[in-house]
């Protein structure tokens, strides 16, 4: 890649196709289908394709049961256009190239030259002291990408690095340090600043992709961070206060006059104050603990040992994205190895949910309302913490006073199935397993918000 | 109407149910637990007390009884009556020679009479699956018919066609029909070769007997109080304080001299607890072994519509100590590999059902005594919690 930036190149490239070829390149179509070869080159070069078809799963026996030609004739000319496409090399225009100096000691690379749409989203500014070429020492702002980044860029052929020297290079001109190739990057920066091979190849899944990717927990005090989701907690209404009341009341007047038997948990003997129907019935029993609220009761491990850590937040491609100020993001990934690290323990996850804010109940599709980033649910009427049934005896008194209908979220209800499924916080984890990538979303389920009965 | 076409309803039930089958299905398996509640006549002074909140409502017990049996670790019952009682009302149980629903006779007698009218669900499977087998039959004939003319038109003009694997010439699931009366391949054992004289037929009977497990009997007899259970050598009705304690030893292992003591990682406890949450939700909670986890959960019941959920079951011990010491490995009890995670989620997505994980934490012996474990008052020390499990998938997700 270095030989060829600085050796003539006979075919004239226009700017256009290869920002073209790029593009295209980035928008792979289907996660699950094979690349188009063919978008890399640019239009003059391109052998003609025919267009893909289904796949075949076996050799297909022909005419006189021998081999089929119609088959095999396809198949080497699929394989004969990618082979012509990888023979291609892949050059980069010199106007799209920024340039950057790594300083090991830093683990930061220094942008020089700034080139290109990547450093809306990539790189953050850090005041260093810079020696000026007056000798004087100044507090100057630079730009500074993580090792991540600078490896994304650089095996894109974005970016060319040099590597921070001792050397004199007042002579050469343009020249900032010793140049290094994308093997190089590779060695020198993973490994620095918790930057491993698995966390940089999710990095670079998703970023290719399109989204946005940041770190959580800022390396130094100058990179950013995302404002936190603000859980709308909206205090409990005047309805709700008294129903509670009552309720507690109840319970404890059934406390005094008939003590919970572990025997006979049911009073169905006696219809008069007790069960009348399933409604109630399936109440009474609700009895074991429930909840991610309860406590664990573990003694606390060391939690940073724990490799279930927040590593970064993802953004989509359609949100709106400030460097300096971003805003709270649509998903937060743990990467961890799959070979190493077994499942997470009820403690790690636990862990992880008390961090997390609550997710707003998922609507029916019905379109968006103009002020789409107030979509907060109400919240939804607590499941009792207390174990034992309470029906408040007001309650059944007047029960016009205490409905008890499912959350109603501007007019349309709310499909529980959709609420269960969706669950109440999540987290996503990035499990590599020797190169292939798998995510898992992680919910804290609340079942007992949605009774069926 | 072939049994494969998908009906237009959403629905997707076996046999093409219309309204009719579907207002059957309410009336019989309209009642979610065996108990029923008995309305008063509504009298002024009924109406009044209904005001306050106060009824004379009436609760009717069917009172089924069942024999222990600890080799199996579950209750036989027997009488058919209660059998189908439990089964329509709540979907307890399991026949053990059929399906689910305890089906056997009625199997023979279409056999026999070879009439068919009211078709098992066992039935309506073996036929469902006859069909689906002829139409890929066919579908794999037509596609070898168009994908020989692309060769043949290869060979003499050398024009590339790709020979479609979907079109007008191929059969789809939705337009294929059977050309013959599709007829089940029933499995012919030495017995039924020679074709039985119908004067030589013994009167049918009954084999077969229902199944509860351990969870759905102590469900029934402790807090519905409809399952008296006998005990197998005496047969005599067992008390709840004796069948709690021989629900839990039916799981330690057998000892010869001293009996055991009594542990907080009771299989028996930890599903125990699993069952009665989910079914005091509402419910409806069948075994789960065909899709390699714990337990279904069904909204209403599963002749209603398919399984929502499937959970697995995960003991977490508050004390690690506690785990060394266990006489058997609990079942996940540690956690598992990524590999095994992934194959039960691809699994349950495959089928449309939501993977649930379920943290069951046991009680260390240091902070609470065993001696609770001798009434059901344990449970307050154990705590039930779920963790949704699903796939993410980064390109999909991009809007």
């Amino acid at each position: 890649m270095d030989e060829s930036l600085e050796l003539p190149n006979v075919h004239l490239q226009k700017p256009a196709d290869i920002v073209a070829a790029e593009d295209d390149e980035q928008a792979s179509d289907d996660e699950d289908g094979g690349l188009d070869w063919t978008k890399l080159l640019p239009a003059a070069l391109r052998p003609v394709i025919p267009k893909r078809g289904e796949k075949e799963y076996e050799p297909r026996t022909g005419t006189a049961g021998g081999e089929s030609g119609l088959q095999v004739h396809v198949l080497e000319r699929s394989r004969a256009a990618m082979f012509e496409t990888l023979k291609a090399t892949r050059t980069t225009s010199s106007k799209a190239i920024s340039y950057g100096i790594w300083h090991p000691h830093l683990a930061r690379a220094e942008v020089t030259v700034m080139k290109g749409i990547h450093f809306s989203s990539m790189g953050h500014s850090a005041p260093r002291q810079v020696l000026d070429s007056d000798g004087t020492e100044k507090l100057q702002k630079r730009l500074e990408l993580l090792p991540e980044e600078a490896i994304y860029l650089i095996e894109r052929g974005s970016m060319f690095c040099w590597k921070e020297s001792n050397l004199d290079l007042q002579q050469l001109e343009g020249v900032d340090g010793v140049p290094m190739t994308v093997q190089q990057a590779y060695s020198e920066m993973i490994g620095t600043e918790d930057l491993t091979l698995e966390k940089f190849q999710v990095f670079a899944y998703l970023k290719r992709l399109g989204y946005v990717v940041t770190r959580t927990r800022p390396p130094n005090e100058h990179y950013p961070t995302a404002t936190p989701l603000s859980v709308a907690v909206s205090s409990p209404s005047v309805l709700d206060r008294v129903r509670r009341l009552f309720g507690g009341l109840a319970s404890g007047l059934r406390r005094v006059f008939a003590r919970f038997d572990w025997w006979h948990p049911l009073n169905t003997s006696t219809c008069f104050l007790g069960i009348r129907n399933y409604g109630s019935l399936f109440r009474s029993l609700r009895f074991i603990p429930t909840g991610h609220s309860v406590p664990l009761n573990r003694e606390e491990t060391n939690q940073k040992d724990s490799p279930y850590q927040i590593f970064y937040n993802l953004y989509k491609p359609s949100t709106p994205f400030k460097k300096s100020t971003p805003p709270a993001p649509d998903f937060q990934i743990v990467v961890i190895n799959a070979r190493t690290t077994p499942m997470p323990t009820l403690q790690e996850l636990t862990n992880l949910f008390d961090i997390l804010p609550e997710q707003p109940l998922p609507l029916p599709r019905q379109k968006r309302l103009a002020n789409g980033s107030q979509v907060e649910a109400k919240p939804v009427p607590s499941a009792p913490a207390a174990p034992l049934p309470s029906t408040g005896f007001c309650q059944r008194l007047f029960p016009w006073a205490f409905p008890t209908t499912a959350p109603v979220t501007q007019g349309r209800r709310v499909n529980p199935f959709m609420a269960l499924k969706n669950g109440k916080k999540m987290i996503v984890i990035a499990v590599v397993d020797a190169g292939n990538i798998g995510f898992f979303k992680f919910s804290e389920g609340a079942f007992s918000e949605w009774p069926m009965a | 109407m072939s049994l494969i076409t998908p009906s237009s309803k959403a629905k997707r039930s076996f046999g093409g149910k219309g309204g009719g089958r579907r207002f059957e299905n309410n009336k019989i398996y309209g009642n979610p637990l065996p108990l029923l509640f008995v309305d008063p006549p509504s009298t002024r002074l009924n109406s009044v007390l209904g005001l306050l909140g106060l009824s004379l409502t009436r609760v009717e017990n069917p009172h089924c009884e069942g024999i222990f049996d600890p080799i199996t670790r579950s209750v036989w019952i027997t009488n058919m009556d209660h059998c189908m009682t439990l089964w329509r009302r709540g979907f307890f149980g399991k026949g053990d020679l059929s399906r689910s629903e305890p089906s056997w006779l009625a199997r023979q007698m279409n056999l026999r009479k070879s009439a068919g009218k009211q078709l098992t669900s066992e039935e309506v499977t073996a036929r469902r699956r006859a069909e689906r087998k002829q139409f890929k039959l066919d579908r794999a004939a037509a596609i070898a018919a168009v994908a020989e003319e692309a060769e043949q038109i290869f060979e003499k003009e050398g024009k590339v066609t790709v020979p479609a694997l979907s079109g007008p010439a191929i059969p789809s699931a939705a337009t294929w029909k059977p050309s013959q009366p599709i007829r089940p391949e029933t499995p012919i054992t030495p017995a039924e070769v020679d074709i039985p004289d119908p004067l030589d037929e013994e009167p049918l009977e009954n084999v077969e007997h229902m199944q509860l497990t351990l969870q759905e009997a102590f469900f029934l007899l402790w807090n519905l109080d409809c399952l008296t259970v006998l005990h197998p050598d005496t047969l005599e009705p067992m008390s709840l304080k004796d069948l709690w304690i021989a629900f839990q030893r039916a799981h330690l292992p057998i000892e010869i001299e001293a009996p055991q003591p009594l542990r907080f990682d009771n299989p028996f406890l930890i599903n125990y607890a699993v069952y009665h949450h989910y079914r005091s939700l509402g419910w409806v909670v069948k075994g789960g072994i065909k899709f390699c986890v714990d337990y279904l959960l069904y909204k209403r019941g599963p002749v209603f519509s398919h399984a929502e959920f499937a959970m697995v079951v995960l003991p977490v011990y508050e004390d690690p100590g506690d785990q060394e010491d266990a006489p058997s490995n609990l079942q996940n009890a540690t956690p598992f590999a990524w590999s095994w995670l992934s194959t039960i989620n691809r699994v349950n997505s495959q089928v449309q059902k939501t993977l649930v994980l379920v943290y069951v934490t046991i009680p260390s012996r240091k902070r609470v005594s065993a001696t609770v474990l001798e009434s059901p008052a344990c449970f307050t020390q154990y705590s039930v919690r779920e963790v949704i499990l699903r796939r993410f998938i980064p390109a999909r997700m991009r809007d």
